[in-house]
């Protein structure tokens, strides 16, 4: 818990931030208004899936690069074979769901078996789902058009609570994801196995733990969330574009991984703190949307900068800590 | 410790940023209704656009924001949520794709002024498409190859990307008056096949969806392919720059011809010196000049501004060595420089 309080933080400021800079000026309720929360929320539900995702991966040290092109390859393919070739949808949404799991357990067995660098195996990924995509695609847009309504709904859809506001589906679907990898790391001795070979494969394989298949399944559940949020990307967006689609999102989803308290060098991670992680991207990305649209083009620069003080300031305090054990 | 000294620092330098936030927030929470221009990416062309924008809006008075998309579909829908729920009042917007914005457009038409320009998505409830009839400006693009290699030849197409409309008409024009087909703007080729006619051959399209360096590496590629390319035909604004580039660099410049679209400054200074033939000029800047105008009268509730048809034509011109000293002052003087 100790480990989440200064992104939590981080995220209630500027989020309290957003709504006085936004609300308070203007007289209205801009950024908490119903629609403003709900777009919000949606956005940090499908974000949210593909960093816990990560984050699964990094707990093992190792590094998933391919994100985007998973979701890339699932958010173009699942249009182009339903509305461009007539496939029947309950085989495209199998198909989605299997091939990411295919895709995850390939990178799990070159890590393990082939002893391959993550970094190379999904760098690799990276390119080659996205240029198979561009390739079946012919570089062209897939999408929905006016079909598929009722599917549509599992990522535009919303449970109304009051009016104007109501509950996104993604989000329940983001819930149950983040239980389920949350009960799994910290109720299952398979999480435990995980968060121990992290921190030392070595120490954790003498101690008779299979790390091999630990660190397998790392990855097929990070790239089945990678489908899965390909899936609901396009769901939501109804087209997706080959050759941009998903594009830097790994790198979004390791921000968000690395600000919620992972560590790159592995052993460490909390669901929570990827999810405020998460949050935090897109209430900055909002932010600026909203407050300072005139320099919507220095979005990047504003993210980088807010990561580069969660992540000093987390270690500053860190060290804070380790002084004060030593000195006392 | 330093922390006094930091937080002095640290003092020094939030408070006029926090200043310049807050008056910024003061500045933009106004009464004044807001309005914004939407793009479908970032690129000279659209600072054209931005001009015009920002030109028409300081005549009105009005308050008119200009935001440029760069991570495509996903971005330009949550650019366009995030504008509704700052309560703009009317919004001018290229869809990336409008086929499957439908939706999307819709919802935005719903809670402001809705409408398109440069590339137009007829099946949602936009009031109206500002832009240009990008089927006969390929047409006139066309011409321009024509004049260039009067013995016919073989011709590769060079083009951002192929999902939007207004790319897919442009290219389609081109093709169709090479071929000497008649005037049909429906037709579609499918990319990638040699299309042959009877003195014209095209090779074929290639895309680099905005990737300056992957447009060059085309041209590089299709010269090492086919060593005897006629004419290269630069389809979006930064295609024929990226056309000379490579040329230059394989000591080819004035030998194989480029018929160009858009007014790149290397465009325009290839045209001068003999090595473009010519280029076809939308006028973006009237892109953005109308579509604030428009916004103002519609949001007034002048519909008076809207033609039967739906459609504000600004029409193409094709510029060539006579005419592009003439062209270029002008454009000069718009951009302020």
């Amino acid at each position: 818990m100790k480990r989440i309080i200064g992104i939590a933080v981080l995220l209630l400021v500027v989020y309290l931030a957003t709504w006085i800079m936004a609300d308070a000026f203007s007289g209205r309720a801009v950024f908490m208004s119903g629609y403003n929360q709900e777009n919000l929320l949606r956005r940090i539900a499908l974000y949210g899936i593909l960093g816990i995702g990560v984050s699964l991966v990094i707990i093992t040290g190792g590094i998933d690069l391919s994100l985007g092109s998973v979701v890339c390859l699932v958010g173009v393919g699942v249009p182009w074979l339903a509305v461009g070739q007539g496939w029947p949808m309950p085989v495209v949404l199998l198909l989605a769901l299997v091939l990411p799991l295919a895709i995850g357990l390939g990178h799990g067995l070159l890590v393990t078996r082939l002893r391959l660098q993550p970094f190379i195996v999904t760098l690799c990924g990276l390119l080659i789902y996205r240029g198979v995509t561009r390739g079946f695609t012919q570089d062209q847009t897939a999408g929905f058009g006016n079909g598929f309504k009722a599917l549509r709904w599992l990522a535009n859809g919303e449970i109304p609570l009051f009016s104007g506001f109501g509950i996104p589906v993604p989000l329940l679907i983001l819930g149950v994801v983040a239980a389920l990898v949350a009960v799994f790391l910290n109720r299952t001795i398979y999480g435990r196995y995980l968060l121990a070979l992290g921190n030392s494969e070595e120490a954790a394989r003498f101690s008779g733990i299979q790390t091999d298949r630990m660190v397998i399944v790392a990855y097929v559940i990070c790239s089945f969330l990678a489908g899965l949020a390909g899936l609901l990307f396009v769901l939501d967006v109804n087209l997706a574009q080959p050759v941009d689609f998903g594009n830097f999102y790994e790198l979004f989803a390791i921000a968000a991984a690395v600000l919620g308290g992972c560590s790159l060098r592995g052993g460490t991670g909390t669901v929570l703190g990827v999810l405020a992680g998460t949050a935090l991207i897109q209430v900055l990305r909002n932010m600026i949307n909203l407050v300072f649209p005139a320099y919507q083009n220095m979005e990047y620069a504003v993210i980088g900068l807010v990561i580069l003080a969660g992540v000093v300031a987390d270690e500053l305090a860190k060290r804070a800590v380790a002084r004060q054990k030593a000195g006392s | 410790m330093t922390s006094p000294r930091f937080l002095a620092v640290a003092a020094r330098f939030l408070v006029p940023v926090c200043l310049a936030f807050l008056s910024a927030c003061q500045k933009s929470g106004g009464g004044a209704q807001q309005f914004a221009f939407v793009t479908n990416g970032v690129d000279p062309f659209w600072t054209l656009a931005e001009q015009g924008a920002k030109a028409a809006a300081a005549r009105e008075g009005m308050d008119v924001k200009v935001l440029m998309p760069a991570g495509g579909a996903v971005e330009q829908k949550s650019m366009l949520e995030d504008l509704l729920t700052r309560g703009t009042a009317g919004i001018a917007v290229s869809p990336i794709d409008a086929a499957n914005q439908v939706g999307l457009l819709n919802e935005v038409a719903e809670r402001a002024i809705l409408i398109t320009h440069d590339s137009d998505a007829p099946a949602s409830n936009r009031q109206v498409f500002i832009g240009v009839n990008n089927y006969d400006a390929g047409r006139m693009c066309g011409q321009l190859v024509k004049e260039a290699l009067p013995q016919g030849g073989a011709v590769m197409i060079f083009i951002g990307r192929l999902e939007q409309d207004n790319s897919r008409l442009r290219r389609q024009g081109v093709i169709d008056e090479l071929l000497d087909r008649s005037h049909d703007p429906s037709r579609f080729d499918p990319p990638g096949g040699e299309i042959k006619g009877d003195r014209y051959t095209i090779l074929g399209t290639l895309t680099d969806n905005f990737d300056r360096a992957l447009a060059k590496a085309n041209v590089e590629d299709t010269l090492s392919r086919f060593p005897d390319v006629g004419c290269l035909v630069g389809l979006f604004a930064y295609n024929p720059p990226a056309i000379l580039e490579a040329l230059e660099q394989a000591g080819k410049i004035g030998k194989v011809k480029v018929a160009a679209f858009d007014e790149a400054e290397r465009t325009l200074q290839g045209i001068r010196d003999g090595q473009v033939q010519g280029t076809v000029v939308q006028n973006p800047y009237m892109y953005g000049f109308r579509s604030v105008e428009v916004l103002k009268a519609l949001a007034a509730g002048d519909r008076s501004v809207i033609p039967a048809d739906k459609f504000i034509n600004v029409p193409a011109r094709q510029i060539r060595k006579d005419t592009v000293d003439e062209f270029w002052k002008d454009l000069k003087s718009k951009l302020g420089k």
